[in-house]
């Protein structure tokens, strides 16, 4: 081992710094998150033409432009508060209390497919593909939904688990290159994203196939059959419906499965050290494909989420961006389960959020730099480390020097 | 104050030579000139505004829109509903808010958030929104909607605005035959929806028909209203790759003629024709594109006009000025209300004298508008 070439030294510095990205610490989340809000604060400050306008005589009046971001920013991030959490300027408490329902209904398939990309995540792959994986996922359950006629119930059972089956299939495949042929992972999920959703126009096109009954040569089905939709959880004044109890359900089982089992124990270990894992006589080509398979699966919810929670009918992109902020969820959660759990509802949240925004005139893409700003707060230290070459600082946050001086204190005591 | 007044004292620049520069420094100048001004205004000198009061008094109504998939400035459908709403707010003095939706899941949220923001009336932008205003309507029968190009199932509190596109585009498509030197035109849509393929029949209808009054085979390509099969790019996105290569398609068929039907795709259709090294001309939808985007002006040969932006301010003018009460019953511009119109001829180089060709157009004009002319075949 004395003679190791460079270039294997630069891999590992590129892992060590993919490791730490993935699976940085709740604090670093939580000062990502308020510095994101930060920098979205100056950008709702920054795009506020009353501000601006009285910048022009900042010396004259500074009070003005001081007033208007000030306003800006208050009323920016109250507006997102309204939108997503409680609307205390509504006329009942029906209406009041609809945007956290809301943010519910729009964190559920991140939750779902954040776990995926984050399982993905914990075995070393990095499964972009999550939007192919919806999409295939959504194909199979549209055919069930809408072309299967069963009694209530079984009807959205059936529905469920084909789009599960799909999109773990879905996921497999690419395991299955990556373990058989040395296929990179993220080449293949992105080229699969445009093959599944080639497949879903071309269904949702064709008369014989999915098309709306009565439709034109515009791509989109029919609704899901009343049957298999999943149920309202809150009466007919709210469109929260059952997604977010998958969502949940799936959180705790990804908690058991990634912690407590002895399958997400081969995960992890494949995902520490592949070569370890195989000296210690772990399959890796196996837990390759298992592993996207279950990411599949966990994906295939929010496929559930978005085929079988609709009530009107599916067109192509009804994968949204669920599927990339997924990553930005799983990267913003460590990984983990409570922190996807806790990711996606911050994520579903700038998604209820964002019209109020709106309509106080703010700009809809105030909420995605945000986003963006997080992930990249929560990425940056260590991908700057390693392209700078920079050592690991020894101590590594203040909180914890002080902590340790405070305990060490107690002890001596 | 006194430091303040020494940093904001202007500084002059004097550009007596600036005829003789070159370019290149005539830039870096304007450059520096620039940075002065914007330095200027950086360092915050300008002279604070005393309280101003607007030309139009506000009055006590609030109304709303929320767009279709694409913004408010895409030069075509979603711009002409938010004019009529910006000029509602200049002339009438009323309040408005707006929401731009980027995909099918913003659009309930996006009506959801007017709602809540006691909005007296909110325009849905679009077709696609005709599932998701039907709903809120339902749900929310004191609220008044109107949709724009979509239909009501039955709620009184929502007003649609429909459009009998066919007449304007039977006229260009009638101009197009006349046009074109190898009597091949084109058509596209955006997707295959009613609000689209109206457009694309009347104009398959018009070309035909000046085919008949001249003895001359004229062939559309693109949309073949008796089979209602024909070239849809999938989404109104603006100038995409497929835009592209359905226009090159269609001018390899030997169109030189082009109505593409689905927002901005005049950026797409100029470059096809400009590669393919023709003389083609296209035919703008929803605004006088000739006017509103002057950029495409030299390939432009009329636009079919769709004038929501009038149909919208009316709308409004009616219920916050003159009191009238709101109602549900359909709005539809014809050539008749002006609603709908065929935009001023613009380079026009057919073989047919354009003064004999103009008054041919107004008598279709008139016999569309008696109903002597079915624009739909």
């Amino acid at each position: 081992m004395t003679t190791t070439p460079k270039a294997v030294k630069a891999d590992a510095r590129w892992s060590i710094a993919a490791k730490e990205i993935v699976s940085g610490g709740a604090f670093r989340a939580f000062l990502s998150v308020l510095l994101g809000f930060v920098v979205g604060a100056l950008f709702m400050v920054g795009s506020n033409e009353e501000f601006l306008k009285a910048l022009s005589y900042f010396t004259a009046r500074p009070t003005d432009a001081l007033t208007a971001g000030w306003g800006a920013i208050a009323d920016g991030y109250a507006a997102l508060f309204r939108g997503s959490i409680y609307n205390y300027n509504a006329d009942n408490l029906v209406a009041a209390l609809r945007p956290i329902t809301e943010t519910l209904r729009f964190a559920a398939p991140l939750i779902a497919a954040g776990l995926g990309v984050a399982l993905a995540f914990r075995v070393g792959l990095f499964n972009i593909g999550a939007s192919g994986q919806i999409l295939f996922g959504a194909l199979a359950a549209t055919a069930v939904s809408t072309r299967v006629e069963l009694p209530w119930g079984i009807h959205l059972v059936v529905a469920a688990v084909t789009a599960i089956i799909a999109s773990a299939a879905y996921g497999a495949l690419v395991g299955f290159l990556k373990a058989r042929t040395g296929a990179h992972e993220v080449i293949v999920t992105i080229m699969l994203n445009y093959i599944a959703a080639g497949l879903l126009t071309f269904a949702f096109r064709q008369e014989s196939l999915l098309r709306e009954t009565g439709g034109g040569g515009t791509p989109k089905s029919d609704a899901p059959a009343e049957t298999a939709q999943l149920p309202l959880l809150l009466g007919d004044s709210y469109m929260l419906h059952a997604g977010i109890v998958l969502a949940l359900v799936a959180v705790v089982i990804y908690w058991w499965l990634m912690e407590r089992s002895t399958i997400g124990y081969r995960f992890r270990m494949v995902g520490h050290n592949a070569d370890a894992a195989r000296t210690a006589g772990i399959n890796v080509e196996l837990t390759f494909v298992a592993a996207m398979a279950v990411s599949g699966a966990f994906v295939g919810l929010a496929a559930i989420n978005q085929a079988l929670g609709a009530r009107a009918g599916l067109t192509p992109d009804i994968d949204g961006s669920i599927g990339f902020d997924a990553i930005t969820v799983a990267l913003l959660g460590s990984s983990t389960a409570p922190g996807v759990l806790l990711a996606g509802l911050l994520f579903g949240a700038f998604k209820a959020g964002a019209p109020s925004m709106q309509v106080i005139g703010l700009s809809p893409e105030v909420t995605g730099v945000v986003q963006g700003f997080i992930v990249l707060f929560i990425a940056a230290p260590p991908l700057i480390r390693a392209i700078f070459r920079l050592p690991a600082p020894q101590k590594t946050t203040v909180v914890a020097d002080w902590w340790a001086r405070l305990t060490r204190k107690k002890a001596a005591k | 104050m006194a430091h303040s007044a020494s940093i904001c004292r202007p500084e002059r620049h004097t550009t007596s030579e600036g005829n003789t520069l070159t370019s290149l420094t005539k830039r870096a100048l304007t450059g520096l000139a620039l940075a002065g001004a914007a330095s200027l205004v950086l360092a915050g000198c300008a002279a604070a505004p005393d309280a101003s009061d607007s030309a139009v008094p506000e009055i006590d109504y609030l109304a709303c829109a929320v767009s279709d998939e694409g913004s408010w400035n895409d030069k075509s459908f979603n711009q002409s509903v938010y004019e009529g709403l910006t000029k509602a707010q200049d002339e009438l003095g009323v309040q408005i808010n707006d929401a731009e939706s980027a995909s099918p899941d913003d659009f309930g949220p996006n009506l959801q958030a007017m709602i809540d923001a006691s909005c007296d009336i909110t325009i849905a932008v679009g077709f696609n929104l005709v599932d998701a205003v039907n709903a809120a309507a339902e749900a929310n029968p004191d609220v008044n909607f109107v949709t724009v190009d979509g239909w009501s199932n039955g709620a009184t509190n929502l007003k649609p605005i429909g459009y009998s596109m066919n007449q304007s585009s039977y006229l260009a498509g009638y101009l197009a035959a006349a046009q074109s030197s190898t009597k091949v035109v084109g058509t596209y849509g955006g997707m295959q929806i009613p609000a689209v393929t109206d457009f694309m029949t009347g104009y398959y209808y018009g070309a035909m028909a000046w085919g008949a009054d001249n003895g001359e085979t004229v062939k559309v390509v693109g949309w073949d209203p008796a089979t209602e099969t024909g070239d849809f790019i999938g989404d109104f996105v603006p100038n995409s790759g497929t835009s592209k290569s359905i226009a090159a398609a269609q001018i390899q068929a030997g169109a030189d003629v082009l109505f593409p039907v689905g927002g901005d795709q005049f950026g797409a259709v100029s470059e096809a024709i400009t590669e393919a090294g023709i003389d083609g001309r296209m035919i703008g939808v929803d605004k006088d594109i000739a006017a509103s985007s002057p950029e495409y002006a030299e390939w432009i040969l009329s636009s079919a006009e769709k004038r929501m932006t009038n149909a919208v301010y009316d709308i409004i003018k009616a219920i916050a000025v003159d009191g009238e009460a709101f109602n549900g019953d359909y709005y539809i511009g014809t050539l008749e209300n002006g609603g709908t119109a065929l935009s001023a001829i613009t380079n026009y180089s057919g073989a047919q004298p354009q003064s004999e060709l103009e008054a041919k157009l107004e008598e279709l004009k008139a016999g569309i508008i008696s109903g002597d002319i079915n624009p739909l075949g």
